[in-house]
């Protein structure tokens, strides 16, 4: 492995790095992730950007797998249905687990469960279906305890989903916004972001049976047009690497109304108004 | 062929889109992604191109490389034509299902769509000036392709590169000798020149047919299926239209539903049209791969990074 030699004294901070690169020989500085040290001089292992927060020197890798905290929104998709629990791909290392437990059973939130819920698991949640939860706990292995154990959780319908990379969805803290275009966006923190038409909260409320219910709204041509107007500008965002919050989104979103929805994921298009958005978050801030 | 699952929401939301032809990027029902073309990466090949059909650095990517080989002819096979050998493997590392046998399926379906189209008389390739000596020896073209990343109409692709490899395929030039032996009889000899910058193009490569896949969604179809409108595709049409706006070959593939016989015809038809608009979009993005070729310069932009155009 070819370490480079001389290592630069430089201001450590915000300089992008690939592995082997030497960040610094003072020894002052403690390591963190994505570095290693050898003969006093701290190389970085991982292809990123180098942080500096006090004395520890880290590296945050351009590309990373989710892996979750307590308390994050994610999206998940269901791979399988086990004893009393739902294996979830939330795009980790790992599925994580959404147990019977966890869920909100129609007929009323406080309603416990029975063992006829237990026999009929997939009139909740089915293979392939996508859910919209938080993070309780950890398993011992590692593997995520997902809950949905609020009004706003559950089922997700009525739109589509977008998959951007996980470092681009910072935590913040809503992620369920709603755009002035009659859009709903979730934003999961673990990547998978869902695209889908405003359906008003009222309107959840009052069919709590149907909270499990496969069937969409209908939509209607514009209500499909900005959706997908929306979801190709996450997807450009995604791909030109700019931080994905409902700000960017709507900088975006106003930017491409001069171009056609399709337009928006050619090459030339898309540079433009990354750009633009880029522009007018440095502006913002 | 879908591991992508998705839920019957979303499968519902993308036909219904398709239906009032809108569909979930925006596209019209005719409407194709981007491609990105480039020729010539494989030196060691006598041909080669590198196709990718999506937008933004992602989408469905195949290697084709064309390597031509000398056979001695046996009693049986054609007195005077050369012949072409198609092979088209998915990486392992293109889908999850195509993880250890799981692609074998699909390999032995592309190989024989594209020796469809291509083996034959209708591929507009002349197979005659392939032969080098009548029954002593001719060209082989074997054509590999390799499926690198799936995102959708991987028949489609496959074929651009496919069309790309063959038409920047050069051969060696051979010198076709008579010599008389003792007896007076005349004996052919070739000799293959070994000289890498004294090559000949292949004959009748511009002739070659391009392929418009049909997906049908619901009631209505689209061209150029998403991975996602792959998994609620119910019947796939594949057409391949020649320059001369002749139909090559067709493939029906599906499993869950049939076509209408009028719906046939009227694809037919809308094929010859999106294949006529399709040729001129190959020659532009040849034309801009062999330029890029000859420029040599490599260099990355690293500003759009994850754009990836090769």
């Amino acid at each position: 492995m070819e370490i480079d030699e001389a290592p630069q004294k430089v201001d450590i901070a915000a300089r992008i790095v690939t592995p082997g690169t030497a960040i610094t020989n003072d020894s002052a500085f403690m390591r963190g992730h994505g570095t290693f040290s050898e003969h006093d001089t701290i190389y970085s292992s991982v292809a990123g950007v180098v942080e500096r927060i006090n004395k520890l020197v880290s590296v945050r890798p351009l590309k990373q797998r989710y892996s979750g905290e307590i308390g994050d929104i994610i999206v998940g998709r269901i791979t399988e249905v086990a004893s009393k629990r739902w294996r979830v791909d939330v795009n980790s290392r790992q599925d994580g687990v959404l147990l019977l437990s966890s869920i909100n059973l129609p007929g009323g939130i406080q309603r416990r469960k029975s063992e006829s819920d237990e026999l009929q698991m997939r009139t909740f949640f089915a293979e392939g279906d996508l859910v919209f939860a938080e993070v309780q706990s950890y398993f011992a292995d590692g593997a995520l305890s997902l809950h949905t154990r609020s009004i706003q959780y559950g089922k997700l319908r009525n739109g589509t989903l977008v998959t951007a990379f996980p470092q681009l969805v910072p935590r913040s803290r809503s992620h369920f916004h709603t755009l002035s275009c009659g859009v709903d966006v979730v934003l999961g923190v673990n990547g998978y972001i869902w695209v889908s038409k405003h359906v008003p909260a009222s309107k959840v409320e009052a069919n709590a049976e149907l909270i499990y219910s496969d069937k969409n709204e209908p939509i209607s041509d514009d209500e499909r047009e900005a959706i997908a107007r929306v979801a190709n500008c996450i997807q450009l965002l995604n791909r030109l690497y700019v931080k994905i919050t409902d700000t960017s989104i709507i900088f975006a979103y106003e930017a491409s109304l001069v171009h056609s929805v399709k337009e928006l994921l050619t090459h030339d298009v898309a540079v433009e108004l990354a750009q633009n958005v880029m522009a007018r978050l440095e502006q913002q801030a | 062929m879908a591991s992508l699952i998705l839920s019957p929401a979303e499968q519902d939301y993308i036909i219904r889109g398709v239906e009032s032809g809108f569909r979930a990027d925006g596209r019209g029902s005719l409407d194709r992604r981007e491609v990105s073309l480039r020729t010539g990466m494989i030196s060691q090949a006598n041909g080669s191109a590198r196709c990718r059909i999506g937008n933004l650095g992602v989408g469905t990517d195949v290697l084709v490389g064309v390597k031509a080989e000398v056979n001695s002819w046996t009693p049986g096979e054609p007195e005077d034509l050369g012949s072409i050998v198609c092979n088209v493997e998915c990486s392992p590392s293109a889908a999850q299902e195509f993880e250890g046998r799981g692609a074998e399926e699909i390999n032995v379906e592309l190989t024989q769509l594209l020796d469809r189209i291509l083996n034959g008389p209708q591929s507009g390739l002349d197979l005659k000036k392939l032969c080098i000596i009548p029954k002593q020896a001719y060209w082989v073209l074997h054509i590999d392709a390799l499926v690198l990343d799936v995102k959708g109409s991987i028949v489609d692709t496959l074929v651009w590169a496919t069309r790309a490899a063959l038409m920047s395929t050069s051969l060696p030039r051979v010198v076709v000798e008579t010599i008389g032996d003792e007896m007076g009889n005349m004996q052919a000899e070739f000799d293959v020149v070994d000289d890498p910058e004294d090559l000949t193009p292949l004959e009748g490569a511009e002739n070659l047919p391009i392929s418009v896949t049909f997906s049908q969604i619901g009631k209505r179809y689209v061209v150029d299926a998403s991975e996602q409108e792959e998994v609620v595709t119910q019947a796939k049409l594949t057409v391949a239209v020649s320059p001369v706006m002749e139909i090559c070959a067709i493939q029906k593939g599906g499993m869950f539903r049939g076509f209408p016989p009028s719906l046939l015809a009227e694809i037919l038809e809308i094929a010859q049209r999106i294949a006529r608009e399709e040729l001129t979009r190959f020659d532009v993005h040849y034309a801009q791969a062999k330029s890029h070729l000859s420029s040599q310069a490599d260099e990355p932009s690293t500003g759009s990074t994850f754009l990836v155009q090769f």
